[in-house]
């Protein structure tokens, strides 16, 4: 029972941002060195008709996000268009956590590309800021990662805001180094930032340069903070754009107004955006444990020794673990499988997937191979499957993984609609239909089942 | 009991699945088919089936250039007959499955009520 006592989950008032724009499409341009020298896009994965991220190249030719891929073709013939590759980018991200936690024990993944790592208490083991960056920037580095240079050794590298707040996008004093061509393929950059809380340190990565990590010292995140565009604001596009037409470009001038105002006018999203602009909130990194082992167990009425039962169980067992609540979040890399026979003797095997999943039949398949491999020496009475050691996955990461098929699915039903329209469109006539049942049980063939518009 | 959906029909929406085809077929001294040749108009497109007795005749003025390839009959396989429908159009065929030669299983029925032959997925 002490397995299931709660515990409260790990807060770091201070934070680290790190933050990789364009995740996805550096992840395809470090397996494609070419596209480094060409405009890229990546597709959307639910609609692989769409655009998902452009590369500055391409931004330069007017593509832009969102757009269709005939579109950005008429607008930029040579742009190379990338699939999704979903897991890809989970996995390499996922190294990226992995990397970090060697750094500090509190890891908040925000989105694909972006992470928090908990700063408090880490003076005691690197120092103070900068040379806590270093070692992010160390881990980012092993990770796989990015070529970060001139930062290792060189304190004076860093940037530090909020002395002079409106000075914190000039007072890099470390410039990046400009890659020579024969380094066009190692990765771009990424940009780190720290302060209190979580949004100061976004704010302070968003507005560092790729190889100059932005530090906002505590008590300066409001000056800091007051002198950032709105955009900088966790808000949605319509609240952008409203606060756009009303002439509101910072957030020193946002959070000069009063806050019943803006929550008038903005609901929910203007008190967060007010709060935020005028230094009332400061999120802790929170990180996230890893959860104890995961086990579910079946009881045999009758000692069983059909193998086919026997893997028919396991497969029962591996989705009802995977249902698990505190399986939510991590992928299974350790998972095993144990039997109690009859006459008290007992079975047990183990496999480490080499690519944690939390698919079932990436579990459950080595566990059946193990079975038909080595089986129980007796019938069994009871089995017991177990998650013992997990991978971190954020929640994109699970998104992807745990519903690849969903999303897959929903792409096509996306893509048949767009093709149904298009369709239509042109030949003005809806050409799709669906099969119906009729009257299923005439004994007249053509009355059973009948066709129908493909309606979208 | 189940709820009405109250979903519309829309029944004028609907349109034919397994629509009989048109065919032309030759006949042994058993009255069993002997040669099946598909039928078509002049468009090339077959004949779908209408059960109306005027279309059917209108179909029997086609010319032999819109006939089709014809199949020769190897076997009988099975025959059966439906007679529905006699409150309102009835309905009434012969169904019959052969084998052809060369490969290849096929349903024909005649139309008892027109005398026309059509192709049919059973």
């Amino acid at each position: 029972m002490s397995n299931r006592l709660h515990r409260r989950p790990l807060e770091s008032e201070c934070a680290i941002c790190v933050w990789i724009p364009l995740f996805p499409l550096r992840c395809e341009e470090r397996r494609r060195p070419e596209l480094v020298r060409r405009p890229a896009a990546v597709l959307l994965p639910e609609d692989i008709r769409r655009l998902w991220q452009v590369s500055p190249g391409g931004r330069r030719a007017g593509v832009r996000p969102g757009m269709t891929v005939s579109q950005a073709i008429g607008l930029c013939p040579p742009l190379a268009l990338v699939e999704p590759d979903p897991v890809h980018y989970d996995e390499q991200f996922t190294r990226l956590l992995i990397a970090l936690e060697d750094v500090s024990p509190v890891i908040e993944p925000a989105e694909l590309g972006r992470v928090y790592v908990g700063a408090d208490g880490l003076e005691r083991l690197y120092g103070g800021p900068v040379r806590q960056l270093r070692a992010v920037s160390a881990a980012v580095r092993q990770s796989g990662g990015q070529a970060v240079e001139g930062t290792e050794g060189r304190e004076g590298g860093m940037a530090v805001g909020g002395q002079a707040a409106e000075q914190s996008d000039r007072a890099h004093t470390y410039r990046p180094t400009v890659l020579p061509p024969h380094r066009l393929s190692a990765p771009p950059p990424f940009r780190l930032g720290w302060g209190r809380g979580t949004f100061v340190a976004w704010v302070a990565a968003s507005r560092a340069k790729p190889n100059a990590p932005l530090i906002v010292k505590q008590g300066e995140e409001q000056r800091f903070i007051a002198t950032q565009p709105v955009a900088v604001l966790p808000v949605s596009a319509d609240t952008h754009h409203r606060l756009r037409q009303l002439g509101i470009t910072t957030l020193g001038e946002l959070a000069q107004l009063p806050e019943a105002a803006l929550v008038s006018q903005f609901g929910r999203e203007g008190r967060r955006a007010w709060q935020l602009a005028a230094g009332g909130v400061a999120a802790p990194v929170v990180g996230r444990e890893r959860p104890e082992p995961i086990t579910a167990a079946m009881d045999f009425p009758a000692p069983a020794a059909d193998r086919a039962m026997l893997a028919l169980a396991i497969r029962r067992l591996v989705d009802r673990a995977l249902r698990h609540p505190r399986r939510s979040g991590w992928r299974v890399h350790v998972a095993r499988a144990r039997a109690a026979l009859e006459q008290g003797a007992s079975w047990i095997t183990e496999v480490t997937l080499k690519d944690p999943s939390a698919d079932r039949d990436r579990i459950a398949a080595p566990l059946t191979v193990r079975l038909e491999q080595s089986p129980p020496q007796g019938a069994v009475e009871r089995l017991v499957v177990e998650f013992v050691a997990f991978a971190r996955g954020t929640d994109e990461l699970q998104l992807f993984a745990r519903d690849a098929e969903a999303a897959a699915r929903a792409g096509r039903r996306r893509a048949l609609h767009t093709a149904a329209r298009e369709i239509k469109t042109r030949l003005k006539r809806a050409m799709l239909y669906h099969v119906v049942e009729v009257q299923p049980w005439s004994r007249i063939p053509e009355r059973r089942y009948a066709l129908i518009d493909f309606e979208y | 009991m189940v709820a009405h959906s109250r979903t519309p029909l829309r029944a004028h929406r609907l349109r034919v699945l397994n629509a009989p085809l048109r065919v032309d077929v030759t006949l042994d001294a058993g009255g069993l088919p002997k040669v099946i040749e598909e039928r078509s108009d002049p468009s090339g497109r077959p004949i779908l089936f209408d059960p109306t007795p005027a279309a059917g005749a209108a179909a029997h003025t086609l010319s032999p250039a819109a006939r089709g390839s014809s199949k020769r009959v190897a076997e009988v396989l099975e025959t059966w007959r439906i007679d529905d429908e006699w409150w309102r159009a009835p309905i009434s065929r012969r169904y019959v499955e052969v084998a052809l030669e060369g490969g290849g299983h096929i349903v024909v029925f005649e139309d008892l009520t027109t005398g026309n032959w059509f192709l049919q997925m059973p």
